[in-house]
This record gives C-alpha cells, sequence and structure tokens, in this order.
C-alpha cells in the first residue's frame, strides 16, 4: 500500500531564509498526524508545497505513490486543504461557493454531500448566504467545508480552529475523528498543543525549517523526564525550598496548591516526603510531562535533537 | 468526465461571476458605448468615409463594437484574477486540479463570453443607427472571438503580473486605452498625415479593427490576410506565455 504522503529532502529558501531544510517526513494512510512547530517553522511552507501553492527548491514530495509536480492534478484530487489565512470569493454564496468548488473537483450534482458537510460544520441555515455577510469564525467554516466537499482521501487542516469558538472546535474535531475512523488521512497543524496531543497519533514538530523530531505521541512525551506533583494545602508553609530540596521549580498557587517539579525516579521519594510532613494536606496530583514540554524544549533549542 | 466537469466548473465561474455584477460589468460599457453612437451620428449625420465610401456611422459600429470588446474582455479576466488574488482566493485555482491550460481556456473564455454579450448588445443598439447589415456574419463573429480572446489573455496577464489594482489601471490607461484609439476606431489611419499613417502600422490593435471592420463592412485599410497573420500569431503567443506563467505560478506561486 502506498504511503499516505512521503517527503524527501525538501529544501525550500526565500531569499537568504531557509523556509525548510532537508525535510524527510512519512505519513501512512488512516493516520491522525500532527505538524507542529513555532511561528515561521515551515509548516504552512510544507503544506504549500504538498498543495502545489509552494515551489520547492529541491526533493521530493508524493501523495499516495504520485509526485505532486509530475502528477500534481492527481495529487491535487486527493487533497482536501483547509488554508491557515481565510480567503473567501465575495461573488458568491455559501452553498453556490460549495458547488463550484464541488466541480473544480470534478463532481457533479454534488448536493447530498454539500448537505452532509454543511449540517457537520453548523453552516447549514448560513447556505444562501453572501460569504461576505459571514463572521471570522464562519468564514473559517467554509473553508473546512470547501476542503471537504470532494471528500479526499488526505484532510489537511492547518490552523482550522484559531478564532473558532469552543463549541464548534468541538464538533469540528467529533466530525474530523469520524472521518479519520472511516480511514480518512488527517494532517493537523495547531497551535493548540492539547488538541494535538487529544488527536494524534504521530506528530512531527519542525524548527526553523528542520524536522527535529517525529514520533508517536506518547514516545515524544516519554523524551520529557518530568513529574508535577500538586499538594492543596490548607496553609501557606514556611520555608518550602528548604522543606524539598531534590524538587525544582517550586511554586506556591493562588489557589493553596503547592507545585513541585521532579523526575520519574524521584517521584516516590518526594510523595514520601511530603506525607511524612506536618503539612495539612487537603488533596494531591501527580501529573507527567505534556506534550507542551516536549514542543517547549525542542524548540527552543533550536533543533539539538535532529533526527 | 471529470476533466470535462472540472473545466466546465471554472468556465462557468468565470461568466456565473459578471453576470453577478452585470450593472457593472455589461450595462455600464453599454452607457458609454450607446452615448458614443448618439453623438456621433447626430454630429456626423451626413457625413461619408471617402475611402470607404459609406457613412461614417457604419464606418465606427465595428470600431466600437470592437473597441467595447477589448476593453471588458481584459477587464473580466483582469479584475477577476486581481480580485482573486486581493482577497486570497486564488488559492482555490491553486489548489485544484486544474491543468496549467485549462487554466487558460476557462479564464479566456469567460473574458471571451463577457466580451461577445457586451459586443452583441452594442450590435442591437446600432442598428437603431444603420441598417444593421453586416458583410460577413461568420468572419466577424470568428475575428470576434479572437480579438476578445486575445485581450482575455492579455487581462490574465495583467492580473498574474499586477500586486494592486492600480497596476491594472496602467495597462488600461496606459496601453489599452491609448492603442485603441489610435488604431483607427472614429478614423481611417490613411487620412492620417505623413509618418503617423506609417506609425499606426506597428499598433496590433490597428489590424484587430481593420479586419472587424473587413468583416462588417467588406473594406480595410491593410491586407486581410496580413492582419489575420499578425492577430492569429499574436493569439498563439500570448495563448502559450500565459500557460507558461501559469505553470511557473507566476506572482500567485511562493
Amino acid at each position: 500500500m502506498n504511503k499516505a504522503i512521503e517527503i524527501e529532502n525538501v529544501n525550500k529558501s526565500y531569499g537568504d531564509v531557509r523556509a525548510l531544510e532537508d525535510v524527510n517526513l512519512t505519513i501512512e494512510q488512516g493516520e491522525f498526524f500532527g505538524l507542529l512547530g513555532p511561528n515561521g517553522a515551515g509548516k504552512s511552507t510544507l503544506i504549500g508545497v504538498l498543495g502545489g501553492l509552494v515551489n520547492k527548491d529541491s526533493g521530493q514530495v508524493t501523495v499516495l505513490g504520485n509526485d505532486v509536480v509530475q502528477n500534481y492534478r492527481k495529487t491535487k484530487k486527493s487533497l482536501g486543504i483547509v488554508p491557515q489565512e481565510v480567503v473567501f470569493d465575495p461573488y458568491f454564496n455559501v452553498r453556490e461557493t460549495l458547488e463550484i468548488q464541488s466541480g473544480y473537483f470534478g463532481v457533479k450534482d454534488n448536493g447530498e454531500r454539500i448537505d452532509e458537510v454543511l449540517d457537520a460544520l453548523g453552516l447549514k441555515y448560513k447556505e444562501d448566504t453572501n460569504i461576505r455577510g459571514l463572521s471570522g469564525g464562519m468564514k473559517r467554516r467554509l473553508l473546512i467545508a470547501k476542503a471537504l466537499v470532494h471528500d479526499p482521501d488526505i484532510i489537511v487542516l492547518d490552523e482550522p480552529t484559531a478564532g473558532v469558538d469552543v463549541e464548534l472546535r468541538k464538533s469540528l474535531w467529533d466530525y474530523v475523528i469520524k472521518l479519520n475512523e472511516q480511514g480518512k488521512t488527517i494532517i493537523l497543524t495547531t497551535h493548540y498543543l492539547e488538541e494535538a496531543e487529544q488527536l494524534c497519533d504521530r506528530i512531527a514538530i519542525l524548527n526553523k525549517g528542520r524536522v527535529v523530531a517525529v514520533d508517536q505521541k506518547e514516545e515524544l512525551i516519554k523524551r520529557i523526564d518530568k513529574k508535577v506533583i500538586e499538594v492543596k494545602l490548607q496553609h501557606k508553609p514556611n520555608n518550602i525550598e528548604e522543606l524539598f530540596p531534590t524538587a525544582a521549580n517550586i511554586e506556591w498557587t493562588d489557589t493553596n496548591k503547592l507545585k513541585l517539579e521532579t523526575t520519574r525516579g524521584n517521584v516516590i521519594s518526594l510523595l514520601d516526603k511530603i506525607q511524612n510532613s506536618s503539612l495539612e494536606i487537603v488533596d494531591i496530583d501527580v501529573n507527567s510531562a505534556k506534550l507542551e514540554d516536549v514542543f517547549m524544549k525542542l524548540t527552543s533549542l533550536g533543533g539539538e535533537e535532529n533526527e | 468526465m471529470s476533466d470535462l466537469i472540472t473545466f466546465y466548473s471554472l468556465v462557468k465561474r468565470e461568466i456565473w461571476r459578471f453576470s453577478k455584477v452585470a450593472i457593472q460589468t455589461v450595462f455600464a460599457p453599454l452607457i458609454s458605448t450607446s452615448l458614443y453612437l448618439i453623438i456621433f451620428s447626430y454630429s456626423f449625420r451626413s457625413r461619408e468615409v471617402a475611402e470607404y465610401g459609406i457613412d461614417y456611422i457604419k464606418f465606427i459600429v465595428p470600431g466600437l463594437i470592437m473597441m467595447s470588446l477589448i476593453q471588458n474582455s481584459f477587464a473580466n479576466t483582469s479584475s477577476s484574477l486581481i480580485v482573486a488574488k486581493y482577497q486570497g482566493s486564488i488559492v482555490d485555482l491553486l489548489l485544484a486540479p486544474f491543468s496549467y491550460m485549462q487554466l487558460t481556456l476557462g479564464l479566456m473564455i469567460g473574458g471571451i463570453a463577457r466580451g461577445l454579450v457586451v459586443g452583441l448588445a452594442i450590435y442591437l443598439i446600432a442598428t437603431f443607427f444603420y441598417s444593421g447589415a453586416v458583410y460577413s456574419v461568420g468572419l466577424f463573429i470568428l475575428f470576434s472571438f479572437l480579438i476578445s480572446g486575445i485581450f482575455s489573455l492579455f487581462g490574465i496577464i495583467a492580473g498574474l503580473w499586477a500586486e494592486k489594482f492600480d497596476h491594472i489601471s496602467i495597462f488600461s490607461n496606459f496601453f489599452i486605452t491609448p492603442l485603441t484609439f489610435l488604431s483607427g476606431v472614429f478614423y481611417s489611419v490613411k487620412n492620417l498625415p505623413g509618418i503617423w499613417s506609417k506609425v499606426s502600422l506597428f499598433n496590433p490593435v490597428f489590424y484587430m479593427i481593420d479586419m472587424a471592420r473587413y468583416a462588417f463592412v467588406g473594406i480595410s485599410d491593410a491586407k486581410l490576410s496580413l492582419s489575420i497573420t499578425i492577430v492569429g500569431t499574436l493569439f498563439i503567443v500570448l495563448f502559450f506565455l500565459t500557460t507558461y506563467l501559469f505553470k511557473i505560478g507566476y506572482k500567485i506561486k511562493d
């Protein structure tokens, strides 16, 4: 079976700025793949190369086995890309836009699918509204609808929930999860790392145009040897630092919580110490590292953990 | 089949677009050209063009039709593209599976359609001012397609090159309007004094107006074969140049 996407040694520069540097990535069919990175990391450039919006300088990219340059018409049909910028054609209403979009991808009489997508994205009641009359969030929903209307095998969502309210975000993710369960490959870039952590099977982190990590989400998180113990207390103790000298980043919060950061190996001994102390404990939580910790480490190091 | 639907959808979108703003794209040009017809028919009502042996009004009708056709074909494709670039919806064209030739043809046909709609309406209005006779309807239609095709392509190139609306007006105000007004729409270039008659021969729009006038009244200033060769060559060059610009993503791809 062909890979959904294979990216080999892709480079792209804008003048002196290297937007993509020897990028290599393979995405399997049916994966829910996260592409993360700070602003300017090269995520949108990479998506642009996939969709034919950006001419790469070198390297090869295939979509379902087809080269994005040689067989660009086939690859474009397989892709449904939601661009990051809110763009719209001001002449048409919502339904007309989706009819035109379906036609562009060779699908005629697509009313049923258009209805399904409009329903899923809560746009049905706006179908006769000109796009200029839609709010920012509604315009973004329409962008997503446009990417889905031709029922592509691979759906690329470039920051799809920026500026979108919580309710839609949830309904959007429910719909995308359903599509993924139907076998569609999903590629997601987002600034909301919790979303990526909840949704994605595998994650690549880009920094300064380079892939600094790509792995299963759980494996990535394991790279950070960190446990955070949160102890809710009746009263703020004196000399916190002296009580727990082995803990790092000791913090007292407004909600009467003592936060202690430690490593996996030290967590049991630190818990013993807390229990044996004279502190009046109300509650205790132990949290593992989060994707955000991995993200911060890899991107702030400027790609030292290059793979 | 799906390939045809893809192409048809682009053509449909282009025609649908200008139909939605028909007051601006179709009726406004009709008003201005009708004013030309009214003013010229009143001012020169008994005047004859000696070189052609026909009424002045019949002489200028094919030129006026072509002038509107040129301006509207150009305006259609250039504004379609610059609005798409300005609003960002150009990505719809780039992400869709169009071949580069389909993009050229689809946008061009949209421009031709608007040019022909306006041209036909002007012809119908002109029949109030003269008999409405046309020497060769077939040739006139053929030349109309060719000429509006050229300016549709020119509009695509301008739309690709332009970064703001001002850039489009550079094309229309500094190239298209002067070349059209100096092409013999309102006069026979044979009447021009000395060198100016020769200079006109370097204006490609002169050959377009001249061949259209031949199809309309059966007489022309230049040889028809020369006009067809120049205009046909220009069409082919512009068509392949436009397709090439789409291929390299000139000013639309990073």
